[in-house]
Formats: C-alpha cells, structure tokens, sequence
C-alpha cells in the first residue's frame, strides 16, 4: 500500500512537471531576470553594465510620462471595463431566451471577439474617420487628444462586449424560474425583480468579468500601438507601450525594466483589491 | 398577460436584431471597401458596389506574402494548442484531484503569475532566446506563446475536472490500471468539452498573438499574419482596397474555424467563469 501511494506521487510530480517547467522557464525565469536589469543604466544589448542602485526607481516619480501615461490607461481601462460589461448583460438580457432566432444572435455578437485586436483597430480607425465622423460633422475620435483613449476604449468593448454576454448569458440561466414567480405572486415589479432578484444572483459573473477585463484593460498595447502609435503627440501612450518604446525605441532598457516590475507590482494590488471586494459582495448577498 | 409577454418578446427580438446588425456593421465596412476599387471608396463610400472587384484579393495575396504568413501562424499555432492543451489537462488533473498544502499553493501561485504583463519579461526573454538561438523560429515563439498561455488555461480546466466524478478513475485503480492508464483511457474521454473549449480558445489566441510575434519575430520571413498585417498597413495605407482585402483574408480562415466550434467556446468560457 504505502509503495502504491509513493508511485502515485510520482506520477502526480511527474504530470505537472511539463506545465510548470514550461511556466517557469519561459514566464518567471525571465521575470527575475529583470530585476537586476532594472538596476543598472543599460541601453539593452551593450556588454558594459553601470549599476545605478535605485535610481531607475526614483526617476519613475519623476517622470511626467508616467503620469498622463497612466491617465490614458486608467481611461481606457474604464471605458472597457464598464461598458463591456454594460453592454454585455444587455445583450444578454436581450438574446437569454433559448431561440433559433437568438441563437444566430449570440453567434454574430460574439464574433467580433475571435478576430484580433489589430485588425479591428485597423477597421474602426475607417469606421470612426468615414462613418461615425461624418454622421457627427466632425473628424476621427482617433486624432482628438482628450478623446482618443474613448476611442481605443470602444474598440475593445465592441470585441470585448460579446465574450461578457456568454459568461452572463450562463450566469442568467442558472437562475431558478420559481425566484421570480414567487416574487411576481407577491407583486414585486420587473425593475425589482431585477434590482433583489437578477442582480444579487449574477454577481459571480460580474466579479469573472470585471476581474478579467480589468486586467486586460490596464495591459493595453495593440489597440495603441497598432493604430495611433502612441499619438497625436503622446495623447494615447499608454503604460504598456511606454515600456515598450522605453525598452525596444529609446534604449532605456534599464529605466523600462524598473517601470515594468513596478507596473506589474501596481497590476496585482489593483486586481486583488477589486476582486476581494467584489468577492466580499457575493457572501454578503 | 400571455398576449403582452408576447409582444415583449416580440419586440426585444426586434430590437436584438437591430444591435446585432449594427455590431456587425464593421465587418460590412471591411467586406465592401475590399471589393471596391480606390476611386469606388472615394465616391461611392459604404454603398454596395456595383462591380465586385474579386481581382483586389489576388492583388492583396501576392502583394502581402499572404501564404508564406497564413503558413507561420499555422506551424505556429498547432503546436501551441496541442502542449498547451496537453500540459494544461496533464497539471489540472492532479490539481483537482489532490487538496494537498503544495498543489493548493502552486494553483494560487500560478492564479497570481498571471497578472505579469508580457513587458516585465520581454527583454530577458528576448535575451534567453537569442543565446539560446531560438529567435525568429517556430519553436521559440512556440515555446513562450504556450508558457503565456499555460496558466490560464490550467485555472479553466482545473474548474471542470473538479466537476468530473471520481468514482470511475478509482474503480479503475483498484483493478490495477496504471496512472497513465487511468488517466488518458478514464479521464481525458470525460474531459472532451473542455479539451475542445481549450484547442479553440487557445488557437484564435496564438492564431491573434501580436505582442510576443512582435518581440520574437521580427525577420519578415518568420511573421505571423497580424504582424504582416500589421506591416502591410503601414505600407500599403494609400491602398485601401487591397489593406482591406488582406484583413478580411486572414480573418476567414479563424471566422470558419469559429462558426464551425463556437458551441465549444461558449460552453468552455462560461464552465471556467462562473464554477471556478
């Protein structure tokens, strides 16, 4: 017996080992690889090495950058999070009933999603310059600096919105019918069914949502990068790609490096405080 | 009663189709302006054309190197989906069925590893696999695509195995089948829905992959679609019709790939969300 159990722990080691090999040398190895890069003023790729101790991090503070770079992701990140969200439990509200008709529905609302992040920058910056700028008489969302990070934003719940329905589509079913029977018996009305009744029952899938998006959303890179390239001016650099031109553009491999590790630190409280919260809310229900 | 939840009915439909129709309304740009020629676009804009011009699709194949990149993603994505998906259900498996101190521990470690963005690691990643020799080759983006992915993918299939019953692994074990035994003969077989939902989430996220293909291949005979995409743009910006033909040409392939799987898709997102 006792070798019986010796050999299944083996097997077990053995089975989670590929993943956590792959896992470790490919994402955390090269995690703490750079943090001593991120001590050092290093353009990147030459072999001399000046360590600077702190520096890197004290001149993150400095930095104007980091403040409207963190403005535009912020923006960004709430644009996608709420209306993704917003957009997608109305759409599932709208297409929960099983139907053919609805079916196709939730086929065609979800496509969006599959294509990637480039290609839909690349045919919103046509459908905002040549259909919603005219209907508005003005120019493109994408070239207004107070705007343009809405812009960004509204591509990403046009893809996003779609997968948030799915998940709130599953989530609005598992609700036994008999909740709101009994609650029409008692004369509750639909928006009160709604508020005590739908609400407080999806809140698991609104914390998935949220969760997700949130973190999708602060790690923007494609959507400015591919279309507005950081731009007009600096009024799209978003935090991601201000690391990336940092490290890869202007050869301050080092400086991008300590941005990246204290970004990655702020993405994690941000994303733990914001689920426990919304996990608290769940019980409290 | 019955008569008015009819009509609401009714009407939400009505209304559905409405948004659906406008959600869709980007794919119509894309599809008319790539049938059009440039003057057609300046003139004629959003209207249907009169005169499909099928020809700018050839044009777009050959101006865009369109095979040689459909061919990268593709040698890139297949085996991407299969470790990924292979190593995912291999971990998950022993993390759902063991409530031990360590695989608690390592699931939450794994739970937070995913928030790291891909830039805290993309220089000495890019460093690692110069030395390495494996920049600009399938098997680098291969590797590190599938390490990105690896995570979350055992946190969703980790939520569905602990929905699979453990009667039939035991009865199994008792009458002397080996672990491997048990696991690929029992389990896997109880697995299928989430390992299709895991082969096709993951492939339209390699398949989409821009980030990493940008950091790791950068020599044009190793780019992925979205990066030759992503090139041919910057190029060919003047050339509308043809930037358009080519978008559309590297969406139909994963468009089909969805239409045909999409019940696994959804089924898979909402198991992995709302159980775990």
């Amino acid at each position: 017996m006792q070798t019986k159990i010796k050999r299944k722990n083996i097997w077990d080691l053995m089975f989670v080992a590929p993943a956590c090999v792959l896992f470790f040398v490919f994402i955390i190895l090269p995690f703490l690889q750079g943090i001593p890069y991120s001590f050092r003023d290093w353009d990147g790729f030459s072999p001399q090495i000046n360590w600077v101790n702190f520096k890197n991090y004290i001149n993150i503070f400095k930095d104007r950058m980091i403040y409207s770079s963190s403005w535009h992701t912020l923006q960004f990140t709430f644009v996608e999070v709420v209306f993704s969200n917003v957009f997608g439990l109305l759409f599932a509200l709208g297409v929960k009933r099983k139907s053919k008709t609805n079916n196709i529905l939730r086929t065609l609302l979800f496509m969006p999603f599959v294509i990637s992040m480039v290609l839909a920058s690349f045919i919103w910056s046509y459908v905002y310059s040549d259909v919603i700028a005219p209907i508005f008489n003005t120019r493109s969302i994408l070239g207004n600096t107070t705007w343009v990070m809405t812009g960004l934003g509204f591509i990403s719940v046009w893809r996003d919105a779609g997968y948030c329905m799915v998940i709130y589509i599953a989530a609005l079913n598992a609700i036994p019918s008999s909740f709101y029977e009994a609650a029409s018996i008692e004369g509750a009305t639909r928006r009160r069914q709604f508020k005590s009744i739908t609400i407080p029952m999806i809140v698991p899938a609104i914390t998935a949502n949220v969760s997700l998006l949130l973190s999708w959303g602060l790690k923007v890179f494609d959507y400015p990068f591919s279309i507005t390239g950081g731009g007009p001016g600096t009024a799209s650099t978003t935090i991601n790609l201000y690391i990336y031109n940092n490290i890869f553009g202007f050869y301050h491999a080092g400086y991008g490096q300590a941005l990246a590790i204290i970004f990655t630190i702020v993405i994690f409280l941000i994303t733990t405080v914001v689920a426990k919260t919304l996990r608290s809310k769940e019980t409290e229900l | 009663m019955k008569v008015d939840s009819k009509h609401s009915t009714k009407i939400i439909s009505i209304i559905m189709i409405i948004v659906t129709l406008i959600v869709c309304a980007p794919f119509y740009v894309s599809f008319v302006y790539s049938v059009k020629t440039n003057q057609d676009i300046t003139f004629t804009r959003l209207a249907w054309p009169k005169i499909m011009h099928w020809a700018n699709y050839t044009k777009a194949i050959e101006m865009s190197n369109f095979f040689k990149a459909l061919y990268n993603t593709i040698i890139t994505t297949v085996p991407t989906v299969i470790i990924v998906t292979l190593f995912s259900i291999m971990a998950a498996y022993v993390i759902a069925r063991n409530n031990t101190k360590g695989y608690n521990r390592l699931y939450l470690f794994l739970v937070g590893a995913i928030v790291i963005p891909f830039q805290a690691i993309m220089l000495p990643l890019y460093i690692n696999l110069k030395n390495w020799g494996m920049l600009n080759t399938v098997e680098g983006f291969v590797l590190v695509k599938s390490g990105s992915l690896i995570a979350i993918t055992i946190l969703l299939v980790t939520g569905f195995v602990k929905t699979v019953p453990y009667e039939l692994e035991e009865a199994a074990t008792i009458d002397g089948a080996t672990y491997p035994y048990v696991f690929f003969n029992i389990v896997v077989p109880l697995l299928k829905p989430i390992v299709l939902t895991s082969l096709i989430i993951n492939a339209v996220y390699t398949w989409n992959d821009f980030q990493i293909a940008l950091v790791i291949l950068q020599k044009d005979y190793a780019r992925t679609l979205p990066l030759t995409q992503f090139f041919f743009f910057s190029e060919h910006s003047i050339q509308l019709n043809l930037a358009f033909a080519a978008f559309n040409l590297s969406m139909i392939p994963l468009l089909v790939i969805y239409l045909i799987f999409q019940k696994y898709i959804v089924e898979g997102i909402t198991s992995g969300a709302v159980k775990g």
